[in-house]
């Protein structure tokens, strides 16, 4: 090719759109613009071209393609010369440059490639927070990391050369070797823990061994694994000092791990025994209750406060409250348990025992005889044991009533009283008072108030015991009674002696005196006075004699009817004349009772002549209702009257005891009653009756068996 | 006169503690005609049963001293059979049960104190006799 024929030679490279010149566009004349020549060159495929340059109609240019070893199109070798057919060789001499071009392209862009590879490789060692650091079999560094300089506080370069030694600063642990991180040379890989000013290290140490001797290196990344080490310690720490018990399971029942608390509660020996043997199945009791566990842990995924019973290592049984997490695999099963327990032996144990002491307790309140009542500090019933029940009252007439409603009114402001010094924190016994029984009437109760108080000693409520003493309180009045009876009689035997003898002299004189014929007519009348009198004192103290005499009572067969007949007869004049009704319910064949029939008279006379008293009094018309029955071994004689009702039923039988106007009653009529029934073994009582007015008398009698009724008519 | 002494009723023997009483028994008595012989107390009573001789006894139940009712009635029904049924007793106090044993012991009637005059004379006649 001739020289002239060489407008010129450009080389274009594909990508970076580059021109290399081999001459200048300038020395070419009529040169085409750069940036056209650019395009046209990347325009080019495989195959070369000719083309006519746009300026000069003279000028043409020939692009060859410069292909890669791997076809690969990298630019074009571009010839501009005057218009002219491209000769074979000219076409070779091209081709041949362009695989040249193209060789060299390659290798530069190559090269380019492991320059900038080389310095990214170093960027990202430098990046990496872990240190790094190299070194060769002569202990001497050939590279370190930046982060290891900057840690150090030295230029990375600064390092290079030094003797591994210098590092030891690092990593406090004295090793044999002169590298602080390295402990076994023969190990390709090494991994192990050092420690140095607080900072604890995972050193990671690689080998390269394929290389030849001298170029062995040993490579060590520490990782600052301080905080992750920090963490895991009072994790551990946590684990094992904590009380609970901890532990990591798997669902067929082998622990992965546990805590001391776990270990000491199941009664191992150490952690290890605990692990080392399967107990899955000798820790549950009741095999199913680990099945249990299993299917609501994969319902729920987690178990909260739940109860179960465990066996220890040496067969005791130990009660716990656990709460369980599931760890689910990436199927959805349980593949671990994690869970914490509680060991509520002690609770369990001592709620067994609360248990049994408030059974004790309950079966103590429910089993005795008095009535126990809890009141709150208003006085209101909060608690009656079974006693109260069983004794009649009706737990609407109790429990959140006052205990106060059930005291008769009388002694109302005593209880309350009681009540008011128990709420001050003093204990009131044996307060006696009458109150309403279950059945409703009237009785007589012991009743001690006791102070309750709570944990700041302050009284919150009231512990009532109440003991129904009305069979014992009667025992007592009647007892008292006949006491007192036995004093008075004495006392009337005495007084009446002394009374009848002046007068006895009194009557008799005024007797001789009356019948004197001198005596003036005009002392007739005062002497007829003294007379009569001196007769009353005489029947008075007559009266006070009968019921103080312990007259025999003459013992016989006597029908209770017939006598009561007999006694109403006596009245029935008055009866009629004041329309009062005697209405008799008789029960026949009543037996008899052994007795004095005069005596009994009139005992039933004074009673019937009270009641008709007190019908007078009350101005209504009245009724006297007269009824015998037979209850158990005894007859029953009650009397009853719609009169004025009695004034104080307590002293009614006392002597001398009257609500009579002077001159009507010395006193002793009932007092006389009294005496002889009780000569008969009987009883005597009397009450203002419930419905309606009046009082009723009640007189009980034994009745007679049928041998000694018999023996008596016999004898009689 | 002397047949008419012979004639003459034994006296009764009146045994009472208490003056007023022993006046009045006394008083009505001799209304009646009988003789009286009184003694004040029990033991004064004993010592004159025991020297004289009387027609009727009539004594108070309870007095004062060593000697009482029952104790004239024991001592009569040992010593002076004849005299049993002449006895008439008196009291105030028959509820006293020593009284009362004395009464059905001894059979003997009894008149309580206070009564009448009446009452007095009739239980004598029908135990004395007419004076």
């Amino acid at each position: 090719m001739a020289e002239a024929d060489w407008g010129g030679v450009l080389v274009f490279e594909e990508h970076g759109a580059k021109l290399y010149n081999a001459i200048e566009l300038d020395e070419v004349k009529n040169a085409p613009k750069r940036e056209w020549l650019m395009n046209k060159a990347m325009e080019i495929s495989q195959d070369a071209q000719v083309c006519i340059l746009p300026q000069e109609k003279s000028s043409t240019g020939v692009f060859i393609p410069i292909l890669s070893s791997g076809n690969e199109r990298l630019g074009a070798v571009c010839l501009l010369r005057p218009p002219r057919a491209l000769q074979a060789h000219e076409r070779r001499l091209m081709e041949a440059l362009a695989s040249h071009a193209a060789l060299a392209l390659e290798n530069f862009r190559r090269f380019s490639q492991l320059e900038r590879s080389k310095k990214n490789w170093v960027e990202d060692i430098d990046a990496i927070t872990d240190y790094i650091v190299v070194h060769d079999k002569r202990w001497t560094i050939l590279r370190t990391n930046r982060s290891l300089a900057n840690h150090l506080g030295v230029p990375p370069v600064a390092l290079v050369g030094e003797a591994v030694g210098t590092l030891r600063q690092l990593a406090e642990t004295q090793g044999a070797l002169p590298c602080p991180f390295c402990m076994d040379m023969e190990q390709a890989r090494e991994e192990h823990i050092v420690t140095a000013r607080e900072r604890t290290f995972l050193v990671s140490t690689s080998r390269t061994l394929s290389a030849a001797d001298e170029d062995a290196r040993t490579i060590h990344v520490l990782k600052d694994i301080t905080d992750r080490r920090e963490a895991e310690r009072r994790y551990r720490e946590l684990f094992d000092s904590i009380q609970e018990g901890l532990f990591f399971a798997t669902p067929d029942g082998r622990f992965l791990d546990v805590n001391d608390a776990m270990v000491r509660m199941l009664g191992y020996e150490s952690r290890d025994e605990l692990l080392r043997n399967d107990v899955g199945a000798y820790l549950y009791p009741v095999p199913e209750a680990r099945e249990r566990i299993l299917h609501e842990l994969h319902a729920k995924g987690v178990l909260r406060n739940y109860e179960e019973t465990l066996r220890r290592k040496d067969g005791t049984l130990l009660y716990t409250l656990q709460n369980i997490t599931g760890v689910r695999d990436a199927g959805g099963r349980i593949a671990q348990m994690r869970g914490l327990m509680l060991d509520v032996t002690e609770q369990k144990m001592f709620q067994t025992q609360l248990q049994r002491e408030r059974d004790f307790n309950q079966k103590i309140l429910n089993t005795t005889q008095s009535m126990i009542l809890v009141l709150d500090t208003a006085g209101l019933i909060s608690y009656a044991n079974r006693r109260c029940y069983e004794a009649g009252y009706r737990e609407e007439e109790m429990i959140g009533r006052h205990l106060v409603e059930l005291v008769d009114g009388a002694q109302r402001k005593e209880f309350e009283a009681a009540l008011e010094t128990t709420a001050h924190g003093q204990q009131v016994e044996n307060l006696e008072a009458r109150a309403k029984r279950g059945d409703g009437t009237l009785g007589y109760f012991s009743i001690s108030l006791s102070p309750m108080r709570d944990e700041q000693s302050t009284v919150n409520s009231v512990v009532v015991v109440m003991t129904d003493i009305t069979d014992a309180a009667l025992l007592q009045a009647k007892l008292a009674h006949a006491e007192r009876m036995a004093t008075i009689g004495r006392l009337v035997s005495g007084v009446a002696h002394e009374v009848n003898n002046p007068l006895a002299a009194i009557l008799g004189f005024t007797d001789l005196l009356i019948e004197n014929p001198e005596m003036p007519a005009s002392a007739q009348e005062p002497l007829g006075i003294i007379l009569q009198e001196t007769q009353r004192t005489k029947y008075i103290v007559q009266d006070l004699l009968s019921f103080a005499r312990q007259r025999p009572v003459q013992k016989e067969a006597v029908q209770v009817g017939a006598i009561l007949r007999q006694t109403i007869k006596l009245r029935s004049y008055d009866f009629t004349s004041h329309g009062v009704e005697v209405v008799e319910e008789f029960e026949e064949d009543l037996p008899a009772t052994i007795g004095d029939s005069q005596q009994l008279q009139q005992v039933f006379l004074n009673i019937i002549n009270n009641a008709y008293d007190a019908i007078q009094e009350s101005g209504r018309r009245g009724m006297i209702r007269l009824r015998t029955k037979r209850v158990a071994d005894s007859i029953e004689v009650s009397i009853t009257d719609n009169g004025t009702g009695i004034s104080d039923a307590a002293r009614i039988f006392d002597p001398f005891f009257t609500t009579k106007p002077t001159g009507k009653g010395t006193g002793l009529g009932l007092s006389i009653c009294y005496g002889i029934v009780r000569a008969h073994s009987g009883e005597i009582q009397c009450w203002n009756n419930e419905e309606g007015d009046g009082s009723t008398f009640l007189v009980r009698l034994p009745a007679a068996t049928e041998s000694a009724a018999a023996a008596m008519e016999a004898a009689g | 006169m002397s047949s008419a002494a012979m004639r003459r009723p034994l006296p009764i023997l009146l045994i009472e503690d208490e003056p007023s009483v022993t006046a009045f028994l006394r008083a009505a008595l001799e209304r009646q005609g009988y003789t009286v012989v009184q003694a004040n107390s029990g033991a004064d009573g004993l010592e004159r049963l025991k020297n004289g001789s009387f027609g009727g006894v009539i004594s108070d139940v309870r007095m004062p001293g060593a000697v009482n009712g029952a104790e004239i009635h024991a001592w009569i029904h040992a010593n002076r059979p004849a005299l049993k049924s002449r006895l008439i007793l008196i009291s105030g106090d028959t509820a006293n049960s020593d009284t009362q044993a004395l009464l059905a012991n001894s059979g003997a009637p009894c008149i309580e104190k206070p009564f009448r005059v009446q009452q007095l004379i009739s239980v004598a006649e029908k135990t004395f006799g007419k004076p």
